[in-house]
């Protein structure tokens, strides 16, 4: 009988969780480490982070609903991999330490048949100076705990404007590298929408400031989409928006240091620059964990498992941008080392960049890190849950469940105001995530149709829905396995 | 501030009934998009 690790507990290593539980029977064990007690519906972090939705409305506690379902459940942090097990203990194993209040500092060795790694990634503040939520007047939106902090500040600050005193908000990405532009445009539009509601939208100056080369880039090198009748690329779609919400824009900006109401950037151009605000929500640079690794004669063997993020089925080979092709990446998210750990969601490493990569002439690397986040995550994490289930039944290795981001579509439905009759949203679909320029030469790599536009007030309906949806699957009420990933 | 939604596009974008309709389209579509499945690219450019 096998035993299934999933360390993590976010979509990723929730889904998969999920799945295994639902298609293996109860000899099979499945079980979940991490630090989190609570799942959080993270997407919906953005209205948490302007008071328009209470941080409990977007959690849950993992630990009855895993009892109630026969998932074993760790509150612990996963330091170490042992994939070849070691002198003490032949099955491989991951040495995990417990963060629960009743066993806090406690170590375990977790052995396992099939490991998931769906850790996503550390949150980098500390890559960017002085970036640390809720310090220096700059705040987060990537937990609920962070963007409960951001709402307290924004709150404070439309309480000063209310007296009459004029702000500057600056949102964006807060490292030259960052990723998930997504988050900080549907924040930026959530906030500004806020202060048009609080009647004080005139006395703020808003900005987004992003490493993006150009607006709408969202780390997947933008894209060229049908727009009602038209074919726009969507730096004229995000053009159109921030100009008509009177939002203005810095680009190609490696934020490197903040200090109290101060962010200071680098430029593409070279060029050193500050820009002083009264509030900030800037993403950070996400990173791998810095997990060790080590074979059954206790020799580091990190490099065979991590490149910063896991390494997976993917051409790592460094070659030009010019030569990046859509297969290089990942398929089935399966180690090439250990056969039996897979890695989807955040916690791969890609091959590449999906945008093109841009120095300034300091050397500074500025553009953005690849997405994985939301559907994809979802995605990959149910077809290694297949792939696995498939290989126990069979009792062989089953590695038919594929799932390149190069053959696969992505909705990103971002919020752009609140409200059952005043809420707004842009709703935008890609097809394939990750370009495929020989597929499709003519249309900047991606199907046009599948990959459209829209902007309304059916944007924020849909996202409401997919919150009550995904949050329902989630908790596995009944039926919740027919809600897609 | 720059007016770059015409007074129309924005009746269009905010009024309930057209977006309801718009809602149960871009349901289905996103749907078909996402669930639409997905898979290997390294076979199809065999």
């Amino acid at each position: 009988m096998s035993k299934i690790v999933i360390l993590g507990a976010g979509i990723s290593g929730h889904v998969a969780a999920s799945h295994l539980r639902r298609k293996l029977d109860k000899t099979h064990e499945v079980v979940v480490v991490s630090p989190n007690s609570n799942y959080q519906w993270i997407p919906s972090n953005i209205w948490v982070g302007i008071g328009r939705m209470k941080s409990k409305e977007i959690l849950f506690p993992l630990a009855p609903l895993y009892k109630k379902k026969g998932i074993g459940f760790k509150q612990a942090k996963v330091t170490s991999f042992y994939p070849e097990g070691d002198n003490e203990t032949e099955k491989p194993f991951v040495v995990a330490e417990y963060v629960s209040t009743e066993k806090r500092g406690e170590t375990e060795r977790i052995t396992y048949d099939y490991l998931i790694n769906a850790t996503g990634p550390k949150l980098n503040f500390e890559a960017t100076e002085g970036l640390n939520p809720g310090t220096n007047k700059a705040y987060s939106v990537c937990t609920y705990t962070h963007a409960d902090h951001a709402n307290e500040g924004l709150r404070a600050l439309i309480a000063e404007m209310k007296k009459g005193n004029e702000a500057k908000i600056v949102i964006g990405t807060g490292h030259a590298k960052a990723t998930c532009q997504g988050a900080a445009f549907e924040y930026i539009l959530n906030v500004e929408q806020e202060l048009r509601r609080q009647k004080v939208r005139d006395k703020a100056k808003i900005t987004w400031i992003s490493n993006e080369y150009e607006l709408g880039d969202f780390g997947m090198d933008g894209m060229l989409l049908s727009y009602g009748s038209n074919i726009m690329k969507s730096h004229e779609m995000v053009e159109m928006v921030f100009e008509d919400r009177g939002i203005d824009w810095i680009l190609g900006a490696g934020v490197n240091k903040i200090e109290d109401g101060l962010a200071h950037y680098e430029t593409l151009n070279g060029e050193h620059k500050t820009i002083d605000y009264d509030f900030a929500m800037l993403i950070p640079s996400f990173s791998g964990h810095g997990f060790k690794a080590f074979d059954k004669n206790n020799n580091d063997i990190t490099d065979k498992l991590f490149k910063g993020f896991m390494i997976v089925d993917a051409d790592y080979t460094p070659k030009p941008y010019e030569d990046w092709t859509v297969q290089d990446w990942p398929e089935t998210y399966q180690n090439p080392s250990y056969k039996n750990i897979f890695a989807p969601g955040i916690a791969f490493a890609p091959p590449h960049s999906i945008s093109k990569p841009r120095k300034s002439p300091n050397g500074t690397e500025i553009f953005p890190s690849p997405p994985r986040t939301g559907m994809p995550s979802g995605i990959t994490a149910k077809l290694v849950a297949d792939n696995i289930i498939d290989s126990i039944k069979n009792k062989k290795e089953s590695l038919h469940h594929k799932g390149s981001m190069g053959n696969m579509g992505a909705a990103c439905i971002a919020s752009a105001g609140f409200g059952m009759t005043k809420g707004s949203g842009v709703s935008i679909t890609t097809f394939p995530i990750v370009p495929d320029y020989k597929k499709y030469p003519d249309t900047m790599g991606r199907k046009l149709g599948k990959t459209f536009g829209e902007i309304g007030l059916a944007g924020h309906w849909l996202k409401l829905m997919l919150h009550y949806a995904f949050i329902y699957k989630a908790k596995m009420k009944p039926f919740w396995y027919l809600i897609p990933e | 501030m720059t007016k770059r939604i015409s007074k129309f596009k924005r009746f269009v974008m905010m009024n309930p009934i057209i977006q309801f309709f718009k809602f149960i389209f871009l349901s289905l579509k996103v749907l078909l998009i996402v669930a639409g499945g997905h898979g290997s690219t390294r076979e199809v450019h065999k």
